[in-house]
């Protein structure tokens, strides 16, 4: 299992706010193996969805570049970076973001549109994944009839549907009640496990990052090369000895002088 | 288990664009319908526009060959009487060679008849006694009013002699029914079509005409407004019931040779310079000017008819440009309200081809629909749409033009005034040309908004609430 499917080397985003330059993310080198579950955490504006919308070819960087599953992505044309957003990438939103017109079935067979399956080939992938999340009763139920955890189950099955070498999801318990939350994460989880799904989760929620095998932290654009120093309390970093909370940054525990 | 890098994934469509355009169609029922029906007006309009411009061709085209069938007729009727004088009081009126209710109030007195034979030269002399019975009107106009007659019948007394009802047209000559009269009739009377209704009589019936009785004995055919409701007596008769005994009303002079016409018309001027005498050479001069009118009308419909080709081009410019505004803005709109599902949909892997595609299909399923609804309104509302949109062609311009008698309009009489809306049903070959025109005009109408949507960077989409 040391097969790398990301790369980013020296990342960098910068926007122009007004005038101003804001630098969203700098130096940013992460790798993520097959099969990996990976969380990224960090507080609101630290550039968790900037990062996850240039993994996922929804942006492009200022310098540096993505490799994803052998190919640097900054280097594809505009028109052809949908085939990777397609074939290589599978999106989970915070608010599901399926299409209100068309039933669970068919919201999963939407990014099979345009490739070469057969119509048969179509739906018969789309019931596997409808039965791999738990929704087989529910195939013609459109989302409004759906609770928000059985859309956000259509919504991962969808994001599966083109067999990505990636899924990256941006903030997939947000809308989600803690019960259901964790039902999804633990879903997640064991896609992971079970099928050797690599997942990126862009969070805050400490419980979900609890699930993923590498938690990274990411301050003003900036990923910080310690991983699991500390534990998650309340969403937040927290002294493993003293359980109070700590800074990505500490090496000593400000409270308790313990080492991290 | 992952997908080969060099894969190149051919684009192959299944029914899934065609169905979610159609639901999407079907998402926004109230926008569609109002889309659709302004759209409709539109086709409506580019589909009844050329028919009722064909229609309108075509019915110049009836004019002038009615025009042309009556100058010519008149023409034989003019050759055929070149011995004739025709004598009236002048101010009488009269309009060409027909017998008509001509509004003559002055008659002259019988002993005329045997001074105009006396004249050298002349050969037989008919006399007339022409008196129609109504209702007098008053129509308003030009804030004056004008009284006229509106005949129920016009009475024609002719000379049943057998002379000269063998040698000249005196006598209608197409009876549908019975006889005609013949030398020394009297108590009888040959009805016109449409006074066996107004008496509601036939042949052998007894009729009473300002209260004597008399036989009917045939019926002419003669179709025309003016002569269809002259029945014809025995002149004695006609002046006993009118109460115009010694009178009459005009006179047919025939000369011995066409020679002498001119000493004998200029004689009877001189003699009775009260009277309108007309000649064949005047007639012939008439006739020439009404030529002239009718050349000039039929000139004036022909430039009317070049007119409404313009015009209707132009509106039929408008139309096609209103249509494509009106896809262009509904899915600049509807592109607008949809941005964030055009970012969800790229973000899960769909070209900018699969987005514009979408689009551009549903604006053309609404035009499809549009078009759909646009041919029944033009088969239904062709007519009327033509006659709001294109110029009337009038043959006579204004009313009262020559030949017009206000209130005496008879489409049956050829080269009758009044104005012609020409209109027909859209051709087949228009309404599929309307088809294709509205699918066109939805793929080009929406061509910038479904562009501008698969341009959308689907990470600001996606931030689109």
């Amino acid at each position: 299992m040391s097969e790398l499917v990301l790369k980013t080397e020296k990342l960098d985003k910068v926007y122009k706010l007004g005038g101003r330059k804001v630098r969203a993310l700098s130096d940013v080198n992460l790798q993520v193996k097959k099969g990996d579950f990976i969380s990224i955490m960090g507080p609101s504006g630290s550039g968790k969805t900037t990062l996850l919308n240039m993994l996922g070819c929804l942006d492009k960087p200022t310098y540096g570049k993505v490799i994803l599953d052998g190919v640097d992505i900054t280097k594809v044309p505009e028109k052809s970076l949908y085939k990777i957003r397609r074939h290589k990438v599978g999106f989970i939103f915070q608010t599901f973001n399926l299409m209100p017109y068309l039933n669970s079935i068919e919201n999963v067979e939407l990014p099979m549109e345009g490739t070469k399956k057969s119509k048969d080939e179509k739906m018969k992938r789309a019931r596997e994944l409808l039965k791999m999340v738990g929704l087989s009763e529910r195939e013609e139920h459109r989302p409004h009839r759906l609770s928000a955890g059985e859309q956000q189950r259509v919504a991962i099955a969808r994001a599966l549907a083109n067999n990505p070498a990636i899924v990256l999801a941006d903030e997939p318990t947000g809308n989600l009640d803690s019960k259901t939350g964790y039902e999804i994460v633990r879903l997640m989880g064991k896609l992971s496990t079970d099928q050797g799904t690599t997942i990126v989760v862009v969070t805050h929620d400490s419980h979900v990052a609890s699930h993923a095998g590498r938690i990274l932290f990411l301050y003003d654009g900036r990923l910080k090369p310690q991983e699991r120093r500390g534990t998650h309390l309340m969403g937040k970093l927290a002294c493993p000895n003293c359980r109070k909370e700590i800074q990505p940054d500490d090496t000593f525990c400000p409270r308790c002088g313990k080492k991290l | 288990m992952r997908r080969d890098d060099k894969t190149t994934v051919k684009e192959v469509y299944y029914l899934g664009v065609l169905t979610r355009a159609f639901r999407n169609v079907s998402r926004r029922k109230i926008r569609v319908l109002l889309v659709v029906i302004a759209l409709g007006f539109s086709m409506a309009i580019m589909i009844s526009i050329p028919s009722g411009i064909v229609a309108n061709q075509t019915a110049t085209q009836r004019l002038t060959e009615n025009y042309n069938e009556l100058i010519n007729n008149m023409q034989e009727e003019i050759n055929a009487t070149l011995t004739l004088i025709e004598i009236s009081p002048s101010s009488g009126f009269r309009f060409g060679p027909m017998p008509g209710p001509g509004g003559s109030e002055s008659y002259l007195d019988e002993s005329i008849i045997s001074d105009i034979e006396s004249i050298s030269g002349v050969k037989d002399v008919v006399p007339f006694l022409e008196k129609s019975e109504g209702t007098n009107e008053t129509v308003e106009r030009f804030g004056r009013a004008f009284t006229f007659l509106r005949p129920d019948y016009t009475i024609m007394g002719v000379p049943l002699n057998s002379s000269l009802i063998n040698n000249y047209s005196i006598l209608p000559t197409n009876i549908t029914d019975g006889i005609n009269l013949k030398e020394g009739d009297s108590g009888v009377v040959l009805l016109g079509l449409n006074n066996t209704e107004y008496f509601g009589a036939g042949v052998g019936d007894t009729v009473n005409i300002l209260g004597s009785d008399f036989i009917v004995v045939g019926v002419h055919g003669a179709s025309g407004f003016r002569e269809a409701i002259v029945l014809y007596m025995n002149i004695s008769d006609a002046q006993m019931i009118t109460d115009l005994l010694g009178k009459i009303s005009r006179l047919d002079v025939y000369a011995e040779d066409q020679s002498d016409v001119d000493g004998i018309a200029s004689t009877i001027g001189a003699e009775y310079p009260e009277l309108s005498v007309t000649t064949a050479s005047e007639r012939l001069s008439r006739l020439q000017n009404m030529q002239d009118m009718y050349q000039n009308t039929l000139q004036n419909a022909e430039s009317t008819i070049g007119q409404t080709q313009t015009t209707a081009f132009q509106e039929i410019i408008v139309a096609l440009i209103a249509a494509s505004l009106i896809v262009f803005f509904t899915m600049l709109y509807t592109v607008r309200e949809r941005t964030k599902e055009i970012g969800i949909l790229k973000a899960i892997g769909f070209s900018n081809w699969n987005v514009m595609s979408q689009f551009m299909l549903e604006a053309i399923l609404i035009s499809l629909i549009a078009g759909v609804v646009g041919i029944v309104i033009g088969s239904i509302g062709a007519p009327t749409l033509t006659s709001l949109l294109l110029p009337h062609i009038s043959m006579f311009g204004t009313r009262g033009g020559p030949g017009s008698f206000q209130g005496y309009t008879n489409p049956e009489v050829p080269g009758a005034p009044g104005s012609q809306v020409a209109t027909a049903a859209p051709a087949p070959q228009t309404m599929l040309l309307a088809f294709g025109v509205a699918a066109l005009l939805g793929a080009l109408g929406s061509l910038y908004p479904a562009w501008r949507a698969s341009r959308t960077s689907p990470m600001e989409a996606l931030r689109y609430e």
